[in-house]
Formats: C-alpha cells, sequence, structure tokens
C-alpha cells in the first residue's frame, strides 16, 4: 500500500489530502455546496438536513478535500470542536438572507476563533456569503462588517459571494482555498510548536 | 432613600449580565417600528409550515386607532392588513390533524373571534347572544306599534334599568342618553329593529384537547365581559363547556387537556384570582390578591401574578401563597421564558424603569435593560432560532433578543454582608482646642456662670413680657388673641412706585362663626403718600376665606424718600383696633422720583 502510495504520488496521480471542517448555522447550505463541489455524476439530488455530521470527499485541481460536513442545528452545534483538531481549513457558511441570525453566526465563529484547537493555528478560513439570489440578501462586504473579520489577524482568510444552488461562485473560494493551504502548512504543525 | 436606591442596584449587580458575559446576542433593535401592543396580542407560529417561524402581532396603532394584523418575518414585515376592531388577545393553535401542520391565527376582537388560516379569513366565530328583559322588550314592541309616546318609554326603561336583574340592551342605553329632542328620531329609526344584547372578548388562549404534544389540537378558551368562560371546540367552533364566574376576566392560564383533566386560572378585575376544574361550573379555589393583577404565568406547577403594588406573588393551584418578590418598578407586562433545551421555565417582567427581570420562583436570573418601558413580551422560536426574546417598547420600538447557545441561568443574587449603607462613616464634627479650653473654663467657673445665666433670664423674661403686654394694648400684633374675634391680617405691596399696589389679606380663623362690621383705616404720611381711600368697611367675613383687600398707593415725594403705613382693622362703634400691621414702603423707583 505505502509502495503503492509513493508511486502514485510520484507519477501525479494521487493529490495530496487535505481535511476540511465545514461550518455554519442550520440552513446556511453547507451540504449544498458541498454537494456542489463534487463531481457531477456523484452529486445528489436532493438535500436534506444533516444529522449530526457526514463525511464527503472532492477534488480540486491539485488537492483532494475531505470534508466534515457538519449540523448547524443549535443540538449539534457543541460537535463541531471535537474536529478542530483534525481540520487543516474551514469552510464557514452564512446565510447572507438570514439578518436576523447573522449575530448568532458572529457568536459561534468568535467562539470557534477563541477555541484552543484552533486559536494558536495558522489555518486558512474560507467564508461563503450564500444564497447571495435571494431578494433580501446582504452583500459579502456587509457580511464581513456584520461578522468583523476584520479582527482576524493571523489567519488567512476570504469571503466570497455565492450562491450554491447554481454554483456561483463556488469555484473562486475552492481556487483561493487550495492556494492557501498549500501554502500555510505543509504538514499541519501548531504554529507554537 | 438613596441607600435603598444603591442597595437595590448592588443586589441587581450580581444576576445582570455586562456587555461581555451577557446571556443575549443583540439580533435587532428598530425605535420606530411602530408596534403598539401588549403580550397578549403577540404570538410565534410557523404559519406557512416552513420550519420559519414568524412573529404575529395585533398592534392596536399609534393612538389606538386604525388597529392592523402584522406578521414578522425574520427583520421585515410580511405582510400588514387592517383589523375590524381593537384585538384583545391573539393566539396560534392548530386547527385539525391534516398535513401539512399549519396552525391557524385567532384574533379575538369586539364580540368576534377571527379565525385565519394561510394568513387569510378562515372563520368568524360570534359570541351567543344574551338573553334580554322581557320587559324590554315588551316596551320597544309597544313602541313599535306607536302605543307609547318615548317620554314614557324613556320613564319605563329607566324603571327597568334600576330594578331588573337583566340588564338592558345597548340600544335602550343609547336611548336613555338621548337629549329630549333627539328621542323622536332615535326610536322611528330603531323601533322596528329587535333589540339585542352581546357582550365583549376580554382575553383568550389556548387549551390542549387531547393530546400534551407540541402539535396537538387545541380548544380556544375565551374570556368575556360577561363573567363567563368559553372553550370551543377547535374545528366546528361550538361551545364545548361554559362556565360562569364572579368577575370579569382578564387574565387567563390553563394547563392540561380538555379531555382529560384540566385546570384554568382567571385573574379578574376585582383583584381576585379564581381556579376552575374540569368538572366545576364555578370557580373553585379563590386567591384574593390585595391589588388589582397585571399578569398570570404559570410556571410549572406554580401561579405566578404580578400585581399594581409593584410585586410578583407565587401560589399553588390550591390558592396557597408561596412566595413575594419586590420589584423596583412598575410591573408592565409579564410572560413565560420556556428553555425547552435546558427544561427551563421562568417568568419574565417587563417593567416601567425600562428592564426585563427574569425569575425563577424567588430567584432573580437576569436582567436585561432596555431604552423605553417595556410594553409586551414573547420568548419562543423565531425564524430559526429556538430561544428568542421579542420586546416592544412604550414608544413603539421592537427589540430581538436571542438567547446564547452556551448561556446558563444561574441564580447569582445571593448577595451576603452587610447593606452597603454601613460601609460610609458618619460625620460626626472634630472638636477642637478652643473647645478644650472652653470645657475647662467651665469646670473652674461652673458657678458664677450658671448664676449669671439665671440672673439674664429672669430679665430676659422680664423684658419679653412688657414688650407683649405693650403689643396687646396697642393691638399692634397682626393675628388677634382674643377667642372673640379670631382674625389674621397680612399685607403684601407689589409694584416699582411711584404707584404701590397694597393688598391687605384679611382672614377669618373661627371654625364656623362670621364676622360683621369690621372697619380698616390707614395711618400714613399725607405728605409722602396719597391713597385714594384711607378708611373703608370689610365685607362679612366668611370662616376660612381669606379676603384680598387691594388699595393703590401713591408716592408723592420726589426725593426717594421711604415711610411707614399702618393699618388698623377696627370694629365699628369700638375706639381701640383689633389688629394691626406695619408696612414698610419700598422706595418709589418711578418718575417721581427721578
Amino acid at each position: 500500500m505505502g509502495l503503492l502510495d509513493r508511486l502514485s504520488r510520484l507519477l501525479g496521480l494521487k493529490k495530496k489530502e487535505v481535511h476540511v471542517l465545514c461550518l455554519g448555522l442550520d440552513n446556511s447550505g453547507k451540504t449544498t455546496i458541498i454537494n456542489k463541489l463534487k463531481p457531477s455524476n456523484a452529486q445528489s439530488q436532493d438535500i436534506v438536513p444533516t444529522i449530526g455530521f457526514s463525511i464527503e470527499k472532492f477534488k480540486s485541481s491539485s488537492l483532494s478535500f475531505t470534508v466534515f460536513d457538519m449540523s448547524g442545528q443549535g443540538r449539534y452545534r457543541n460537535l463541531w470542536e471535537h474536529y478542530y483538531k483534525d481540520g487543516q481549513a474551514i469552510i464557514f457558511v452564512i446565510d447572507s438572507s438570514d439578518r436576523l441570525r447573522m449575530v448568532v453566526a458572529k457568536e459561534e465563529l468568535d467562539t470557534l476563533l477563541n477555541h484552543p484547537d484552533i486559536k494558536h493555528r495558522r489555518i486558512p478560513i474560507l467564508f461563503f456569503a450564500n444564497k447571495m439570489d435571494l431578494r433580501d440578501a446582504v452583500t459579502s462586504v456587509k457580511v464581513s462588517q456584520l461578522l468583523c473579520l476584520e479582527n482576524i489577524k493571523d489567519k488567512p482568510w476570504h469571503i466570497c459571494a455565492s450562491d450554491a444552488i447554481k454554483g456561483e461562485g463556488l469555484q473562486e473560494g475552492v481556487d483561493w482555498l487550495q492556494e492557501n493551504t498549500l501554502q500555510s502548512d505543509p504538514g499541519c504543525e501548531d504554529m507554537k510548536r | 432613600m438613596m441607600a435603598a436606591a444603591s442597595s437595590s442596584d448592588s443586589d441587581s449587580g450580581k444576576a445582570e449580565s455586562n456587555d461581555a458575559s451577557s446571556k443575549w446576542l443583540d439580533a435587532h433593535y428598530d425605535p420606530m417600528a411602530n408596534i403598539h401592543t401588549f403580550s397578549a396580542c403577540l404570538a410565534l407560529a410557523d404559519l406557512h409550515g416552513d420550519g420559519e417561524y414568524k412573529l404575529v402581532v395585533g398592534d392596536l396603532g399609534p393612538g389606538g386607532q386604525q388597529s392592523r394584523l402584522k406578521v414578522f418575518k425574520g427583520l421585515r414585515v410580511l405582510t400588514e392588513s387592517p383589523l375590524p376592531a381593537l384585538p384583545a388577545a391573539a393566539a396560534t393553535f392548530l386547527i385539525d390533524q391534516h398535513e401539512p401542520r399549519t396552525p391557524a391565527l385567532a384574533f379575538a376582537s369586539g364580540p368576534c373571534v377571527y379565525v385565519y388560516k394561510n394568513l387569510r379569513p378562515y372563520f368568524k366565530f360570534s359570541l351567543p347572544q344574551l338573553p334580554t328583559n322581557t320587559l324590554e322588550q315588551d316596551l320597544w314592541n309597544q313602541a313599535k306599534e306607536d302605543q307609547i309616546d318615548p317620554l314614557t318609554l324613556k320613564e319605563m326603561l329607566e324603571g327597568i334599568r334600576e330594578k331588573a336583574d337583566v340588564p338592558l340592551s345597548v340600544q335602550s342605553l343609547r336611548f336613555l342618553q338621548l337629549e329630549r329632542s333627539e328621542m323622536e328620531a332615535f326610536v322611528n329609526q330603531h323601533k322596528s329593529k329587535a333589540i339585542r344584547r352581546q357582550t365583549v372578548i376580554t382575553t383568550m388562549t389556548t387549551l390542549k384537547k387531547n393530546l400534551a404534544d407540541e402539535d396537538a389540537v387545541s380548544c380556544l378558551v375565551l374570556g368575556t365581559e360577561n363573567k363567563e368562560l368559553l372553550v370551543l371546540d377547535p374545528e366546528a367552533f361550538t361551545i364545548l363547556a361554559k362556565m360562569s364566574l364572579p368577575s370579569i376576566p382578564v387574565f387567563l392560564e390553563v394547563s392540561g387537556q380538555f379531555d382529560v383533566e384540566f385546570r384554568l386560572a382567571a385573574a379578574c378585575r376585582n383583584g381576585n384570582v379564581y381556579i376552575l376544574r374540569r368538572d366545576s361550573k364555578c370557580p373553585k379555589y379563590c386567591i384574593e390578591l390585595s391589588a388589582q393583577p397585571v399578569g398570570l404565568v404559570r410556571v410549572n406547577k406554580v401561579l405566578v401574578v404580578g400585581s399594581t403594588q409593584d410585586s410578583l406573588h407565587g401560589f399553588t393551584y390550591k390558592g396557597k401563597k408561596l412566595w413575594t418578590v419586590q420589584m423596583p418598578a412598575a410591573i408592565l407586562t409579564m410572560n413565560l421564558l420556556e428553555q425547552s433545551s435546558r427544561g427551563l421555565q421562568a417568568v419574565m417582567a417587563g417593567l416601567a424603569n425600562g428592564e426585563v427581570r427574569i425569575y425563577r420562583d424567588k430567584a432573580l436570573l437576569d436582567i436585561i435593560r432596555t431604552p423605553d418601558a417595556v410594553t409586551s413580551l414573547c420568548f419562543g422560536r423565531y425564524g430559526r432560532e429556538d430561544n428568542t426574546l421579542i420586546i416592544t417598547t412604550r414608544g413603539g420600538g421592537l427589540i430581538i433578543k436571542i438567547l446564547k447557545r452556551t448561556a446558563v441561568f444561574v441564580e447569582g443574587g445571593g448577595e451576603v454582608g452587610p447593606p452597603p449603607a454601613q460601609a460610609t462613616k458618619l460625620s460626626v464634627p472634630r472638636k477642637t482646642r478652643l473647645y478644650v479650653d472652653q470645657t475647662l473654663r467651665e469646670r473652674e467657673a461652673g458657678t458664677a456662670m450658671h448664676r449669671t445665666f439665671q440672673t439674664d433670664l429672669y430679665l430676659l423674661r422680664l423684658r419679653t413680657a412688657r414688650t407683649y403686654v405693650q403689643a396687646l394694648e396697642s393691638s399692634l400684633n397682626p393675628v388677634s388673641v382674643t377667642a372673640r374675634e379670631p382674625l389674621k391680617l397680612h399685607a403684601v405691596v407689589q409694584g416699582l412706585g411711584p404707584t404701590f399696589k397694597l393688598t391687605l389679606h384679611l382672614q377669618n380663623t373661627s371654625t364656623a362663626r362670621p364676622v360683621l362690621g369690621l372697619l380698616v383705616c390707614f395711618l400714613y404720611n399725607e405728605a409722602l403718600y396719597a391713597l385714594p381711600r384711607a378708611f373703608f368697611k370689610v365685607p362679612l367675613l366668611v370662616p376660612g376665606l381669606s379676603y384680598p383687600l387691594e388699595t393703590f398707593v401713591e408716592s408723592l415725594s420726589d426725593k426717594g424718600i421711604s415711610d411707614i403705613i399702618k393699618v388698623l382693622v377696627l370694629r365699628e362703634g369700638q375706639s381701640a383696633p383689633l389688629l394691626s400691621a406695619h408696612i414698610n414702603m419700598p422706595v418709589s423707583e418711578g418718575l417721581a422720583a427721578a
């Protein structure tokens, strides 16, 4: 197995694997985004609210992503922190049309950033200001303002406006994620060590 | 007063959540939302069955005029439609078992309940008519056949109003209010109509029919102005049960299920809370409050009543008092806070000082400060968030707060130790060297000091008595001392000059004896002042009234000299004045002086 692995990597057939956490409130579109990033023959047709979490895989041009698609419902949110250690990158999805719960998203983001497993690691965070197609959606600039993203100083982050049903804006985000995951920590080392 | 205020602050400081560690997230604040309502007219429900809960508001309108039904989705108004009359209460409930389980919305206003489904008018339930007085009916029948003229009709109706046990109809009551000229037209217009007597809904709540589940079918429970409680069938809107109360219900609280066993608590306008059971047609227990109730909330098995005396009382369902908590300000509204994930039930009280206090039994759990007095509160699932608190303020503002996922309510009110007033130092004045020297001197020459002081005191008493007798002889005092003529006089000078207005206030201080035949005379230097009337009669003095008697004094001197004017009050036929007053006239600042 090990020999085969090394061989395939040498030949450029097997891509480097990255673990990604997909977080966000319930009904923000996490599963839909992950689904849309998969190859078209592997996409599922109907998306139902995630129970607990699910593990999905998708590939970009040079990386193979393993995504922990977490449930965002209030009662499952305490599961998130069990997977923080494994994450090499974070995708945080926000429902841009749910202005009411933007404060809840900010609260969850703040607890995420202050968690000991996350706080001292320079892991890239990709934000999706999702559901841009809806009538009362706010812009990605406004979302980053409401979530006070400018206060994140020690981690690379990027925000994309997206429409997960059509797939608009997703590729831009994945490209950024690939670039930053490669350069930030090739071996997923903690900054402290 | 100050100590009380500061101590109440300190006891709140423990439970209060400051910004950093607050249990609440500020989701929204709109001071211009223009919502004027109270807790009974707020409801949260999944009206479209899509998992997104909407807020339903029965808005009374800014001046209590244009009442409207408003439905909020997220932060904006989804629909707005006028209501036929001022809403008394709003409730959401499931009326059938069909899928999807979209709850119906009920608004009680006037004698009707308007039921909406999918935000469309669905059903209108009217209260049954009350029996009318047969005598009254006969009278109107006679009026219809012109056997009776309006005046006799009015007299006979008044007779019925005094005696009969069945009150008059609205039509007769309006007729009794009319002027004589309007009666004829009114009778002609209304005599052909049948008289009706209807009542008005004061309060409304829901009661589960036979299942305690969240999505079980519920019955409406109505309280009417006619001192009755009605339970309605959810599907057919027929009356399932009717209960009577000794007073008019204003707040209702129910628990249990209609088909199994239920308890109904009704807070009434007479300041009592009545408790009814399933089979009782009349109240089983009665809780007498010392003041009118302002809210009624059931927390687990305890009934919490807020009273106008700024306090919350906890009672059992058998009417036994458990506890009382005093509030720092008047309670404007109350509601239940139920956090199902942690199994917490607490009562929220919106106060006039802009605070929302949350209590579990006697323990203060949290204080939320708002910029304005809180008029309505509602806690529940809104949008997609389970623990949302909706607050509206007196100015029409809307505040939405979301309870943090990690927030845990703890009883932080355990204030121990002495009150803060004990820590302030007493302001005892310091004693200097001078004081010590003085005490030394007193110790050495105490006897001499005592003797000298006593001699001086004798002299003082003598002189006081002399002056007093002198004043009595010449009647110089402005208050008469004789029991026969109780009078009081004082004089006021107004103006800058050269013309002054001199007002004498004369008062008879006896209990019930008028004074007759008094005269007033002014003594003054005629070279300096001119008075149009220096001598006049006083009207009869009724006891207790102060009589202002005014004259105009003109200063004649151009050298700025001021003098004294004496006022004497005399009795006719006696030369000794009863009272007198001396007025020091001010220096004239007018043209004559310049």
